[in-house]
């Protein structure tokens, strides 16, 4: 059986098993009788309407999120060769927030919020792009240099909003900042962002194991190197932007989640990639369960948890495969 | 045929209205200008602030609450209602279990996305922004009219207006006072005119040295307070007989407040909130402010 079939056979049902366990588990409990009755289409309308409209939606959006994440952090590790690196390291998520936190800031509706978080994202992308391009030759190095000045100008920014912005405005700021699922609306955008995004990275897998290895070798193997870590960036900025927009910047999946899955599975980018989508969306929808309901009524920004889970859980593997 | 137009028009026009009567039971226009209509006086109420909680409880509509957010401390008996989240992050879940026929939410306190989510669940939504003692007095009585307590919800707004009214009647022809009002320690903030507690310090005769910032609670330093060099000061605090706040200010001997002993204090939970105790709040402001103005007159 090939790597990545064996790596689907486990990750495929455990994705299902999270996206079950965040539509089946909340802060009010729906009996399993009553959860199969509403999926069979019908049920208490009170239940329908938190299982279908609530949750579902909710579980599904983590899903896509998390994956995107994940997705975005195995790219940008790729093209930085940097371990370190996360969706947000070239300061897309404070181009997001700064434009969410502006939004949110004039008293606009949730929907502007986003639409602001999308072109701030935008806009920190292009200032990246721009000036790490400059005169003469680039190098990643110097991709990740400007993104990490550019994303310390967006801290600086966020830190000035805080500051100046009315009390009122704080927790749903702060919420944005650490991520938070509870505004996610249909889920359809960020899941087919998530498949194109998968569809679209699996055929470049061999391209992307030889850039791994380094531009050198890459090149004298005959890829047009430059053109494809330009393409690599913007695709991971366009996933981060669509995940950031809808649930602010989530922390952790990202960096985490395609170390845990190297540590799993080895380098192959052709499974790294795929599994990196389902195990972000199932990490995430795992934590937006435990959001919801750890100590319901109380509800806690999701990136809380995803730091919470993720760090252990990354330990317990590092100790694991240094040991062996 | 003119005059057939105008009948058939003016019948009809009373139809609509009268069919409009009968369908809604209860219309109420809440703070953000919205429409609410009611079938019936709603029985099973959520509330999404504590100061909204309360309110209901002064319009004697508080055994109708079946859920409220945390902090909903007053009166006693709030404590006992189930929680659905703090107000900043309320659990949308639990509130649709508890099935309410009406939600009241607190404009500048509830997350907005999370009470658009409501109303798009179909659920009916008060929202409430009350911003000084007309405003808490016509919010007594729209709750009222919601909770099928109308009668109890105009006279607690009676009482209200007529307590605000006979205070300032009281105090119009007092000496001016400076007041300095401190809302918190860490950041320093204060509140400007637009704010409930600037209503109440002017009802007293007091004059809000802060007043003319352009913030609704600007953050201000130590320093703005040392110039401006306030004749009172009065605060809150951390909790409702905590005075270590407005003790601080006797690091600066200098300060008119400190020379005069005029360092007071008000439980936040009578003058932060937009409820009926406010009444309570400015007639403990008042009688410490005109204790001052006695003092200030024997010396």
């Amino acid at each position: 059986m090939n790597p990545l079939a064996r790596c689907l056979l486990w990750l495929l049902p455990l994705s299902v098993a999270a996206c079950a366990a965040g539509v089946a588990i909340g802060s009010v409990t729906i009996a399993p009788a009553a959860l199969l009755e509403v999926l069979l289409g019908g049920g208490e309308p009170l239940e329908r309407t938190l299982l279908l409209e609530l949750r579902l939606p909710r579980a599904l959006s983590a899903f896509a999120v998390g994956g995107l994440l994940a997705v975005a952090g195995a790219l940008m590790q790729v093209l930085l060769r940097n371990p370190l690196a996360d969706p947000y390291v070239l300061g897309l998520s404070g181009g997001a927030a700064t434009g969410a936190l502006l939004a949110m800031l004039a008293g606009l509706g949730t929907t502007l919020v986003s639409g602001a978080a999308f072109a701030g994202a935008l806009v920190s992308t292009v200032i990246v792009f721009g000036t790490a391009h400059g005169t003469g030759s680039w190098t990643p190095t110097r991709l990740l240099l400007t993104g990490v000045v550019v994303a310390a100008g967006w801290g600086a920014l966020i830190s000035f909003l805080l500051a100046v912005s009315p009390a009122r405005e704080l927790p749903g700021m702060l919420f944005w900042l650490m991520g938070d699922m509870a505004n996610a609306r249909s889920p359809w955008g960020p899941l087919a962002a998530l498949t194109v995004a998968a569809a679209a990275a699996l055929p470049f897998g061999r391209h992307l194991n030889l850039l791994a290895r380094g531009p050198q070798q890459a090149a004298a193997l005959g890829l047009p190197v430059r053109r494809m870590e330009w393409g690599v960036y913007l695709a991971a900025a366009m996933i981060t932007a669509v995940a950031v927009t809808v649930a602010g910047s989530v922390g952790f999946v990202g960096l985490i989640v395609p170390h845990m899955l190297r540590l799993l599975i080895g380098f192959d980018q052709r499974v790294i990639l795929p599994a990196s989508a389902l195990a972000g969306g199932t990490l995430l929808v795992l934590a937006d369960t435990l959001a919801r309901t750890v100590i319901a009524p109380e509800q806690l920004p999701v990136g809380v948890i995803t730091a919470m889970l993720g760090v252990p859980i990354f330990l317990w593997l590092l100790h694991r495969s240094a040991s062996s | 045929m003119k005059t057939t137009l105008c009948l058939i028009l003016l019948l009809s026009l009373g139809v609509m209205g009268m069919g409009g009567e009968a369908r809604a039971a209860i219309a109420v226009t809440d703070d953000e200008g919205r429409e609410l209509r009611l079938e019936k006086p709603a029985e099973r109420i959520v509330s999404l602030a504590p100061h909204l909680t309360e309110n209901l409880f002064a319009v004697d509509a508080g055994e109708r609450i079946k859920g409220a957010t945390s902090f909903s401390d007053y009166p006693g008996a709030a404590a006992d209602i189930p929680r659905i989240g703090g107000y900043s992050r309320i659990d949308i879940e639990s509130i649709l279990a508890l099935e309410p026929d009406l939600v009241v939410a607190w404009a500048s306190g509830n997350d907005r996305g999370q009470v658009e989510r409501l109303i798009e669940l179909g659920v009916k939504v008060y929202i409430s922004e009350p911003r000084d003692f007309d405003g808490i007095a016509s919010t007594l009585e729209r709750l009222g009219k919601l909770s099928g307590r109308a009668d109890q919800g105009a006279a607690a707004a009676d009482a209200l207006r007529q307590g605000a009214a006979t205070l300032a009647e009281r105090y119009a022809d007092a000496a001016a006072v400076r007041v300095f009002y401190q809302v918190w320690e860490q950041p320093l903030m204060t509140v400007n005119d637009a704010h409930l507690i600037n209503e109440a310090i002017s009802i007293c005769g007091g004059d809000n040295v802060f007043g003319h910032l352009d913030s609704l609670v600007p953050r201000i330093d130590r320093e703005s307070v040392l110039e401006a060099d306030p004749a009172v000061i009065v605060a809150g605090g951390m909790g409702e007989d905590r005075r270590d706040w407005v003790e601080a200010w006797r690091k600066w001997p200098e300060l008119q407040a400190v020379r005069n002993d005029a360092l007071l204090f008000v439980p936040p939970s009578l003058i932060q909130r937009h409820t009926a105790r406010v009444l309570e709040g400015t007639r403990m402001l008042c009688q410490q402010l005109e204790d001052v103005r006695r003092r200030d007159e024997n010396e």
